[in-house]
């Protein structure tokens, strides 16, 4: 097999890369694809904490890499879903303790066993997104509507059009999305940003009080029914798998009739 | 009220979300240019002056700018000239 290696990116730190990577691997494994998620945060260990799965960790991806252990002794699998597996980081090591063609060495060994491997950068552009990025044929850029976040991301985007030969295509995914501030003017809208970056949109993900409950659960919202972010997240997972999957509109929710006529004018779409 | 604000929002044309728009896109024509503020008012001078040698300039009605397509950036520059010098 050869499965799709995709880095989940921002530049910007605390936009949601960590948030997107759980929730998508859950919603690819919930359509069925074997999923490997890898945790290149070296240093600053998360995605075990969002999948719950923190008590598990017991080898890690330096551990693979300096040959401490197997590659299958150090995935962890899900709680709920068996074609989904974590490798995580390493805690007590820096982004020095990889290297870019070892990092494409394991991204390729990944790629024979899943469908989908999903890379979880850190924030910055140095050797720590470059590491991420090295093994990978596809990036979802993630940003915030906000004007420094949106700043990070050109930034990014401009690094993968220079990978352009390794990269054969990046989407963008913007979280955080409070479709009231954008009707009230106060924020730039999703149209906004896609003119402003030139780039290819994947989904968006609206502002949601959930996620963060969901991270003190350790469960992503993905794998809940009725909650708006879960459902944006599953219907990227579908846009991912090559569905034609409609942007969501989320501006006629809990609002008066005179709202609903103004939108349907001017609509804001989720 | 929420239906007020917003209905008067959209009236509202300054709004913030333009501002954030709009500085958006000129910083971003810079970052990805790696253009130093001042530059390019340095090179409209000189590009004026050169000009002004060959003809009588409207100095008024002068455009001189950067716009985006495609994350790509063009100078778009306008001098209107009056009459040829020589
Ligand atoms: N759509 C959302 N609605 C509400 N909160 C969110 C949303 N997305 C992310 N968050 C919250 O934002 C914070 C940062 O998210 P996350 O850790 O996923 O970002 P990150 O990009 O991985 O950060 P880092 O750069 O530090 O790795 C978390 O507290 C998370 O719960
Ligand atoms: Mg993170």
């Amino acid at each position: 097999m050869s499965g799709r290696v995709i880095v989940i990116t921002s530049g910007k730190g605390g936009v949601g890369k960590t948030t997107a990577s759980a929730n998508l691997g859950v919603a690819l494994a919930g359509t069925g694809a074997s999923v490997a998620l890898v945790d290149m945060d070296i240093g600053l260990r998360n995605l075990d904490i969002l999948m719950g799965l923190e008590n598990r960790v017991v080898y890690n991806l330096v551990d693979v890499i300096e040959e401490r252990c197997k590659l299958r002794q150090a995935l962890v699998k899900d709680k709920r879903l068996p074609n989904l597996s974590l490798l995580p980081a390493a805690q007590t090591r820096d982004k020095s303790a990889v290297s870019a063609d070892q990092m494409k060495e394991l991204c390729k060994e990944l790629s024979t066993i899943f469908e989908f491997v999903l890379v979880d950068s850190p924030a910055g552009i140095e050797q720590g997104f470059q590491n991420a990025v090295a093994g990978a044929h596809e990036a979802i850029v993630i940003c915030t509507p906000e004007m420094s976040s949106v700043r990070d991301a050109d930034r990014i985007i401009g690094l993968l059009e220079a990978r352009k030969d390794e990269i054969e295509q990046y989407r963008l995914v913007v979280n955080r999305y409070r479709p009231n501030m954008v009707q009230a003017n106060d924020m730039m809208s999703v149209e906004d940003v896609l003119e402003i970056l030139s780039v290819e949109l994947l989904g968006v993900v609206p502002e949601d009080e959930d996620i963060i409950v969901s991270t003190n659960k350790g469960e992503p919202v993905s794998g809940t029914d009725n909650c708006k972010s879960g459902l944006a997240f599953r219907n990227i997972a579908r846009r991912l798998r090559g569905e034609d999957v409609p942007i969501m509109d989320f501006s006629s929710q809990n609002q008066s009739w005179i709202n609903r006529i103004v939108n349907f004018f001017n609509p804001v779409r989720v | 009220m929420q239906v007020l604000t917003n209905l008067f929002a959209r009236l509202r044309p300054n709004s913030v979300r333009t501002t954030a728009k709009d500085r958006m896109r000129s910083m971003l024509t810079y970052d990805r240019l790696e253009l130093p503020a001042g530059r390019l008012e340095c090179l409209e001078e000189e590009l004026m002056a050169v000009v002004s040698r060959y003809f009588e300039l409207d100095k008024s009605t002068t455009q001189f700018d950067l716009q985006q397509y495609d994350r790509r950036a063009s100078l778009i520059a306008n001098f209107p000239l009056l009459r040829s010098k020589c």
